[in-house]
Formats: C-alpha cells, sequence, structure tokens
C-alpha cells in the first residue's frame, strides 16, 4: 500500500475575495489567505513548520513566513510549472510531514495577473537576446507566434475535433458546466453571469478553434491549505478532509519546454493525467467510478475534455459526447468545477479547485453535492502535472 | 523577419542556421541515429553526448493549426495563424510555423518549407510553410 495514504489531511483553507483588480500586492494576498485557512484550522500561525510554494509565485517562503510570524521553518519546497502545482504542492506537504520534516505545512497561491495585464505580460516573454533558450525550448514556438497558452490548447483542440469529431458545443457544454455552477457561488467573478449555448458559440474567436467562453478568467486573488498529520487533524477546530492519496507524473516522452512542446510529443491528444491518474488510482485503492464530485483543472475547455478522458471517465477520445451528456453538470454522475473552476470562478491558478474539493467534503460548498464522501482534484497540464483524491475522514 | 527572434541557444541554434543554409534538419544521435527532437545535448538510448543535424526534406502535412485572433505581443499583429507541420521523412516529428492572416487549411493538407532569414545581426532563419500545390495562390505576399 501506498505509505502515504490517508496519513494527512487538509485542516485549514483561506481564500481573498476574486477580482480583476485587488488594488494590494501579492504578498498581502498570501498573508490574507493563509492567516484565514490557519484560522480556519485553529493553528497558530507561529507553528507553521513548512511552506510550499508554485513556482509562477511572486510571494518567497521567507517572505510569506517573516510575514506570519513563523518560529522556525524546516521545510520549504517549491513545484510546477504554474498550473501544474497546486495537487503536487500537497504532494510535497504530505512527503514533508510523513517523513518528518515539517509538522505543519502551508500550500499558499498568491496571483495578480489581472492587474498586471494578464498571463502575457507577467511571463515577460521576448525581453533581451532573444526568446526561450537556457533549455527552455521556447525559441522553437515563441517566433512562430506560439505565445498565448490558448494557442497551444487550441491546436490540439482542433487535431482532437479532427481525430474524434468533438464539436465546439461539447467544448461549451464544459464552458456551461462551469459557469452555472459559478452563478450558485457568490464568491465566483461570474456569479452574475449567465450563459448559454447561443451565447458561448458566438463569444468573440481568441485562437481559434477557441473562443472568449472557452479561456479561463483573469484574477486577482489568493487561495492557501494547511496540510498537518491526521493525528494532529483531530485536534483541529474544522472537520478533517483526508488525502486518501496524492500523485504527479510526467509519463514518457514528456518533453522539455513548459506548454508549445505538447504539440511535439508522440500522443499530444494524451497528456501526463494518464499516468497521473494510473498511479493516483493505484494509491487511493479508488477509482474513477468511485469519485463523487470533481474539481478538473480548466485553464481551457479542451483542458477539461482532454482530463476527463485521461482519468478514465470516459474513453479516449469520448470527453466531447461525454461532457455533452450532462454528466459533468450538478444532477450528473460526475459535477464539476462546483465553485465555477478557472473558467468562471477566478484563475487562481488551481488552488481554487483545492480549496473547493475541501469544502465539498466539509458540505460547505455553494454547490453540495449530497452525500459527497470522495472529490478528485485535478492540477493544470499538458506539462507534468498532478492530481489528487480528498475523502472525508472517518 | 518582424516578430520575436529566437535567442541563441548551443542545443537548437543549428535549426536555424541550417535554414539560413536552406536546410530543415531535426536533432539525431551521432553515435545511434535515433532522432532527438526536440534537440538535446545527450542521447539516452545510446548514452552518446555525440549529437548532430539530420537534413530532412522540406516537405510535410499540416497536422493542426489555430488562427490567433488576440495577440498578446505587439510583435505579432493579429490575425495570424500558428501552423504545426509533420514532416513527410520523420513521421511523427512536428515543427511549427507561422502564417499572415487567416488562410484556408485542411488538416493533411501538403506544405514545403520556405527559409525566412533572421536579418539583423544574426545569421539565422526561420523554417516557414507554404502549400505544396499551386504557389501562385501562396499564402504568402
Amino acid at each position: 500500500m501506498w505509505p502515504g495514504r490517508d496519513r494527512c489531511a487538509i485542516v485549514g483553507i483561506g481564500a481573498t475575495e476574486f477580482s480583476r483588480d485587488a488594488g494590494r500586492s501579492e504578498l498581502r494576498l498570501a498573508i490574507e489567505a493563509s492567516v484565514a485557512a490557519l484560522t480556519d484550522a485553529g493553528i497558530d500561525p507561529a507553528a507553521v513548520d513548512g511552506i510550499v510554494r508554485c513556482d509562477m509565485d511572486a510571494v518567497s517562503h521567507v517572505a510569506l513566513a517573516e510575514a506570519l510570524g513563523v518560529r522556525n521553518l524546516t521545510y520549504w519546497g517549491v513545484t510546477g510549472p504554474g498550473g501544474a502545482a497546486p495537487c503536487a504542492q500537497v504532494a510535497h506537504a504530505v512527503a514533508a510531514v510523513v517523513s518528518g520534516e515539517a509538522t505543519t505545512v502551508l500550500c499558499p497561491r498568491s496571483i495578480a495577473w489581472a492587474s498586471a495585464g494578464g498571463l502575457g505580460s507577467a511571463m515577460g516573454r521576448g525581453a533581451g537576446g532573444g526568446a526561450g533558450g537556457r533549455g527552455s525550448y521556447e525559441e522553437l514556438f515563441v517566433p512562430y507566434g506560439l505565445l498565448a497558452p490558448a494557442s497551444t490548447y487550441a491546436a490540439v483542440a482542433r487535431r482532437h475535433m479532427h481525430a474524434f469529431g468533438t464539436t465546439r458545443e461539447q467544448l461549451g457544454a464544459i464552458a456551461l458546466a462551469c459557469r452555472a455552477r459559478a452563478n450558485a457561488n457568490p464568491a465566483a467573478q461570474m456569479h452574475e453571469r449567465p450563459l448559454d449555448l447561443d451565447t458561448y458559440l458566438a463569444g468573440r474567436p481568441i485562437s481559434t478553434p477557441l473562443g472568449l467562453f472557452d479561456c479561463c478568467l483573469v484574477s486577482d486573488g489568493a487561495c492557501a491549505v494547511v496540510v498537518t498529520s491526521a493525528e494532529r487533524a483531530a485536534d483541529c477546530a474544522q472537520p478533517a478532509v483526508s488525502i486518501t492519496a496524492v500523485a504527479q507524473g510526467s509519463g514518457p516522452g514528456i518533453q522539455g519546454g513548459m506548454l508549445s512542446s505538447v504539440l511535439v510529443r508522440d500522443d499530444p491528444l494524451t497528456w501526463p493525467c494518464r499516468w497521473v491518474g494510473e498511479e493516483l488510482w493505484r494509491r487511493a485503492g479508488l477509482g474513477p467510478a468511485e469519485v463523487d464530485v470533481a474539481q478538473i483543472y480548466d485553464c481551457f475547455t479542451p483542458t477539461v475534455l482532454i482530463q476527463l478522458e485521461d482519468y478514465g471517465f470516459c474513453a479516449k477520445g469520448e470527453g466531447g459526447p461525454f461532457a455533452a451528456s450532462g454528466a459533468i453538470g450538478f444532477d450528473g454522475s460526475l459535477p464539476i468545477n462546483t465553485a465555477g473552476g478557472n473558467l468562471s470562478e477566478a484563475y487562481i491558478h488551481g488552488m481554487n479547485h483545492v480549496v473547493e474539493g475541501v469544502r465539498q467534503l466539509r458540505g460547505e460548498s455553494t454547490s453540495p453535492v449530497p452525500g459527497a464522501e470522495v472529490c478528485l482534484v485535478t492540477s493544470g497540464p499538458p506539462p507534468a502535472t498532478s492530481a489528487m483524491v480528498l475523502t472525508r475522514a472517518a | 523577419m518582424s516578430g520575436i527572434r529566437p535567442a541563441r541557444d548551443p542545443d537548437t541554434w543549428g535549426v536555424f542556421a541550417a535554414a539560413a543554409d536552406g536546410r530543415v534538419v531535426v536533432g539525431e544521435c551521432s553515435s545511434c541515429r535515433a532522432v532527438l527532437h526536440l534537440p538535446r545535448p545527450y542521447c539516452h538510448r545510446c548514452g552518446s553526448f555525440e549529437v548532430g543535424w539530420r537534413t530532412v526534406a522540406g516537405r510535410g502535412r499540416l497536422w493542426s493549426w489555430t488562427t490567433v485572433h488576440q495577440s498578446i505581443h505587439p510583435a505579432f499583429e493579429a490575425p495570424y495563424t500558428v501552423v504545426v507541420v509533420e514532416l513527410d521523412d520523420e513521421p511523427g516529428v512536428r515543427l511549427v510555423g507561422r502564417v499572415p492572416g487567416e488562410p484556408d487549411l485542411e488538416i493533411g493538407m501538403a506544405l514545403v518549407a520556405r527559409f525566412e532569414p533572421l536579418g539583423g545581426d544574426g545569421d539565422g532563419a526561420l523554417v516557414q510553410w507554404d502549400p505544396a500545390e499551386d504557389r501562385r495562390n501562396a499564402w504568402v505576399s
């Protein structure tokens, strides 16, 4: 059996409000979310002894530790890239707790890309001596105009359409499912903005075949979660949510580079999620059929499409019909992104998915799935990525 | 060229140098001849650090594409189209290229390479792609 199984729990969650301009620093946002998560857990911030960051987070572990008044940080780590991080941050936290490197690990994600002008500006591409180089492989893609993440996902989506007959309407079902849950979530950026299929299809093109409503939001905000041992979790303020299993994975032939290099893998339509999923289900002793609710990373609609296939909810190529069947809606067999996801709640790079997964199992979601006991949370592909299975602690 | 120049990286610059010489190349292991794509300085199949470049025909098939309507960089004026091309000589090896505007495309269509000098103080070129049939209707002005 996997030695980490149900050994740790998420005992605290915190979030700021989500907006297009928070009007305060990423450090301030990180502190707010972290204090909220620690307060939620009933843990003195001084007692935090581990911090695991996302590589794209501006806030360093020492800046956050100092701000919180941490007495002694004994473990810190960083993972990513970007949206691949959140479940992997939890994986590092579990590893640290199980191995004795730390007892109380904070996993924050603070982001202010909306007020900074979006991802393109934040990534600052094309500066100085040309794009890419130094092992990034961006030099093979950026000079050809493959800059926005949307364009890479769009090229994958078009090939998926060609190979399997996937339609815009089927991608739209993903966007609409997320939006419907955001409409029920007062904290979501799209709370008051209903979306129907005609509006979706009429959305202005961004990078064909993807349009406006296939793309996630840009946001300012922060989320944080607190991980500790199952034993300590019993003494915390909230009902513990057990980390039954967590896994990272690359699979073979991952390619260097970050996003664009998915296009040069042997099979660009099968992502590392396939291997993450195999390992995750083995570690959890559960399978996709046992999942009651899922928070599936959704930077773009095709990201969800391919994960539905790779994590085994349907066969390869059947993600479109599966999504359009109603399965991913609130009353379906696999309700997804019950706070709205990156597409309609906020783009906190997937840490909001972790927070919502915990809320579901505490019964605190604004769209509570009746009787939910098993929640899948995934982080962002196509880079090597991560996912976890959360369950109600016994 | 207009746009963003590639950085001069020791492991990948051979692609741009060969293009300046009118050739499409893919990385290969000089010992066991394995294709190394994306190019990398080590062959895990045979353990060799001796790597080089294999010249292939500048012909391929359109694997996918996207027309970018919202540019995120002033160097690229929208709309423009990014093509993903699979090489005829090396099935499974894909390269990307950029085409102005919104050309009429079909997955599987035959394409031929064209070489676009980087200009300036560099000596490299980008590999771009044109339709193989009826060059009079090539999308490049």
